[in-house]
């Protein structure tokens, strides 16, 4: 039996070093899961509650005027780079696990193509996601819907940013021998962040997809900048010689 | 290859590149703050240039004050940490180039003398120690603060400052006490004492340790640095849709919170990590001392609030920078998110200062009656109750704002709720004290102040859960005094009952204790006359946050400025005896009080890697009083009991 794998800092096997290093990425998990769950709530939120009708992407109130009909409606953003991004980051998981798999075994160049598999789809799946946000039909100023959206898929860029940074060193250390089927801990703990990732991405993808028209057509007016004065009529307000005729007129 | 002897094992290295400590040998807080003042200056120049539009605001003001901020602002943490060296650890690892032995031996500052404490040094220790120092600093700035706010409303004869400048003095004492409560016990008792007391020889991640340290010391400049840019004038909470029309120095606070909660998170999971991973073969949970329950229960409960604080201020500074509509009702924004996101972690935090200075409390408290924790199992009790409804109350900020009325009553209930378990500990005090004899010291004169306060607090913040009763004291004085019992009256006192308890072993020198009790008692004395008297200030119906107010009002603040001063002067006295006990105090024994934890079982000062042999833990924490099974005449006597010769 092979004597383990000894950390060259502290002298503990490296076995031990790992437990704890998975533990402490667990809570680090559970910060970013909150942290991710913050913008959820967010989106969630104002999705619920459409204040003053001004979830659904639009032109913007140049003037602070409540009243949406003169702004344009705009597109909702596409579904399917949401389901490709998320897809592209399980496919990079699964690569990694299954050349950590074969390190197990002793599949020491299994390891270092899946490594660098994975971290080629991930480039990939990064420049999908800046492609995603720099073709949004929508800027950052067109409402509610369209500042939840870009602030998640902006997490999703930053978390896969890290995962980008995070295979670097896997492939350069699975290169350098440092990954090895004694000592395989670092890339399972890279493997648990990318798990992590698939739920952050998926948690985002079902939001966009299923939770756009506002379950409340119909918001009651929250007030905000309007000056109307609630106690007096409303005066009927004259038709700019450049407005377009509505439908039922003509 | 090379190998070293760690604990009389030969251990492999990798290949040493140069000096043991490679570049971190030449970085320091010199030049973290040099990389920081530049790459501020570049940073903030480049986005000048980028916005050097000429266009103006409403008021105005340049256009391009925001963003250029922002961009000092990262240009700030960014060269900080890279001065520093918090990014070397990362780009080694990715570059494959491990430490070796020796490596990890320089960063934990072996032999570099005094100068470990102005390096990224990763012993423990050392990282207590500094955020011991920077909890002080910090103090000493809110304090300052506080002394100014309390001029202005002592001199009420006159105006003493414009009033956005005290609205500004009042938002940033009031994050920056806060952002000190948070760090004064668990920082160094956290960081120096946890560790050892667990019987581990480091934090789980050392670099992470010197790394959240770090993040602290790079967040408060932006906060200092905002009240030259109009500062904070919202109050500690920002709320919306002040915090979207406040001027640039709301960055500095922005930046200040994100920062800072990196630091947090990353502490809790080192801290977190330590005790469930690396206490002693023996510590099991029901002989684990009750600061240990009590630093874990605060590190959870930061770790998963804090996020939501630090995405409130992200969001409002992407509403504020790059035109988001979080929080601006016109576009479909919510301000009510921004407060549902902000008490999220707003309440948690309260129990995240409150929960560690009552630990405190709890653990030096059986050391100075000599007698085991009374209830040692209710106390668990109540720290668990607390962490588990901690994330259950927030709302109770909100009964006023408007936001689902309906809601009130199920949050006034879950409020009242947590005053059980806090009750828990309460009891748990009294019923240790009950009939004993106590050693008459100042840490545990803490324990009657925190006591003392705690009921105060504890009571009055009965009434403010109450929804009829909040409609009447909201946003009066008597909250302003309510707080401050529970969050100074409580985390201060115990944090000075600490200081009192664990300077032997920190300094291997005695505390002054009759100074530091003038001290004490002063601080005490003082704190009883300024917020005693904001109670009836606030009964009587004096708002807060109000620069001028009702001549009817004016000896209760007069009162309150005059008690404001006499704690300044006490912490200045305590402040000298610490100061002069560290530089010329009487020498500490390893154990002065003879307690049982295994933080007093090591010399002091303690080795660099606490214990040359692992503990093993055969009893519990708190058995004074009872006969040691172990003793040596025991032992005798049962071998002869047994026959054995």
């Amino acid at each position: 039996m092979s004597s383990p794998v000894l950390s060259p800092t502290t002298g503990e096997p490296v076995s031990t070093v790992f437990r704890r290093n998975r533990l402490g990425l667990i809570f680090l998990i559970v910060a970013d899961f909150s942290g991710t769950m913050a913008l959820i709530i967010s989106y969630c939120y104002l999705w619920s509650l459409n204040v003053n009708n001004g979830w659904a992407p639009n032109t913007p109130s140049l003037d602070g005027n409540l009243d949406v009909k003169g702004r344009a409606p705009l597109p909702w953003a596409a579904d399917w780079p949401f389901w490709a991004i998320f897809l592209l980051t399980v496919i990079a998981t699964v690569v990694l696990w299954s050349g950590i798999r074969g390190l197990r075994k002793g599949h020491h160049a299994q390891m270092l193509t899946a490594a660098i598999g994975a971290l080629l789809i991930t480039i990939g799946t990064l420049a999908l996601q800046w492609w995603q946000m720099a073709t949004f039909p929508f800027g950052l100023e067109n409402g509610a819907y369209a500042s939840a959206v870009f602030l998640l898929t902006g997490s999703t860029f930053a978390n896969l940013l890290i995962s980008a940074f995070l295979l670097t060193g896997v492939v350069g250390r699975t290169r350098a021998g440092l990954i090895s089927t004694d000592n395989p801990w670092q890339a399972k703990l890279v493997g648990y962040w990318m798990i992590w990732i698939c739920g952050a991405i998926l948690l985002g993808a079902l939001c966009t997809t299923f939770l756009k028209e506002s379950s409340n057509p119909t918001p009651e007016n929250f007030g905000g900048f309007s000056l109307v004065n609630p106690d007096k009529p409303t005066p009927t307000p004259t038709p700019s010689p450049s407005a377009s005729p509505s439908p039922s007129a003509s | 290859m090379s190998t070293a002897t760690i604990y009389q094992v030969e251990v492999p290295q990798p290949k040493q590149h140069g000096k043991p400590g490679g570049i971190m040998r030449h970085l320091n807080f010199f030049t973290g703050l040099a990389g920081g003042v530049i790459l501020a200056a570049v940073f903030g120049y480049l986005m000048n240039i980028q916005f050097a539009s000429g266009a103006q605001t409403a008021d105005f003001a340049s256009a391009s004050a925001g963003p250029t901020f922002w961009a000092i602002m990262v240009g700030w943490v960014v060269g900080f940490l890279g001065g520093m060296g918090a990014f070397v650890g990362p780009i080694r690892w990715m570059l494959g180039r491990d430490l070796t032995h020796d490596d990890a031996e320089f960063m934990a500052g072996k032999g570099q003398g005094k100068f470990r404490y102005w390096r990224f040094t990763t012993d423990h220790k050392v990282v207590g120690i500094q955020y011991l120092i920077m909890a002080m600093i910090i103090l000493g700035f809110g304090g300052l603060l506080a002394m100014l706010i309390r001029t202005e409303l002592g001199v009420t004869w006159a105006e003493v400052f414009n009033p956005d400048f005290y609205n500004s003095l009042v938002g940033t004492h009031g994050i920056a006490m806060i952002i000190a409560m948070i760090v004064v016990v668990s920082g160094p008792v956290g960081n120096f004492v946890v560790p050892i007391m667990c019987g581990a020889r480091d934090m789980a991640f050392p670099r992470l340790n010197a790394l959240s340290i770090w993040l602290l010391v790079c967040a408060v400049p932006p906060l200092i640095i905002s009240l030259l840019v109009g500062g904070v004038r919202d109050g500690w909470s920002v709320y919306q849709p002040l915090n979207a029309q406040a001027g640039p120095g709301m960055i500095g606070y922005q930046t200040t919170i994100i920062v800072f909660a990196v630091s947090t998170a990353i502490a809790s999971v080192n801290i977190m990590t330590t005790i469930l991973t690396m206490r002693a073969k023996g510590m099991t949970w029901s002989r684990t001392p009750i600061l240990i329950y009590g630093i874990f229960a605060a590190a959870a409960m930061g770790l998963y609030a804090f996020p939501f604080y630090q995405y409130s201020q992200i969001l409002s500074m992407t509403d504020r920078l790059i035109n988001t509509s979080f929080f601006n009702p016109v576009e479909g924004g919510s301000v009510w998110l921004y407060e549902n996101l902000f008490w999220l972690l707003g309440h948690p935090e309260v129990y995240v200062i409150l929960i560690p200075s009552t630990a405190v409390i709890l653990e030096l408290i059986p050391v100075f009656m000599r007698k085991p924790l009374f209830s040692y199992y209710i106390a668990i009790a109540g720290i668990v109750g607390v962490v588990g409804l901690s994330g259950l109350v927030w709302a109770h900020h909100m009964y006023m704002t408007g936001w689902a009325p309906q809601a009130g009553y199920p949050f006034m209930l879950s409020t009242e709720l947590i005053s059980i378990p806090v009750g828990f500990l309460v009891l748990v005090i009294i019923g240790t004290m009950w009939r004993g004899t106590f050693w008459s010291r100042l840490p545990m004169m803490a324990v009657f102040a925190v006591v003392f306060n705690k009921m105060i607090g504890g009571v009055t913040g009965i009434y403010l859960s109450d929804v009829p009763a909040d409609q009447y004291f909201h946003g009066n004085m008597f909250v302003t005094a309510h707080f401050h019992y529970m969050l100074m009256g409580v985390a201060l006192f115990g944090a000075m009952g600490g200081v009192a308890y664990y300077f032997p072993k920190w300094t291997g020198r005695y505390l002054d204790e009759r100074t530091a009790s003038i001290g004490f008692w002063l601080a005490f004395a003082g704190f009883q006359l300024t917020f005693g008297s904001m109670f009836v200030a606030g009964l009587q119906g004096q708002p807060r946050r109000v620069l001028q107010f009702d001549n009817m009002f004016n000896l209760s603040n007069w009162l309150s400025t005059i008690g404001a001063y006499t704690i300044g002067i006490a912490m200045l006295i305590f402040l000298a005896a610490i100061i002069t006990s560290w530089r010329s105090g009487a020498p500490a024994p390893g154990n002065p009080w003879h307690a049982q934890t295994l933080d007093w079982q090591t010399p002091t000062p303690v080795p660099l890697d606490n214990f040359p042999v692992l503990p093993v833990v055969k009893g519990l924490p708190y058995d004074y009083g009872v006969p040691d099974p172990l003793a040596p005449e025991k032992v005798e006597a049962e071998l002869q009991k047994a026959g054995t010769p």
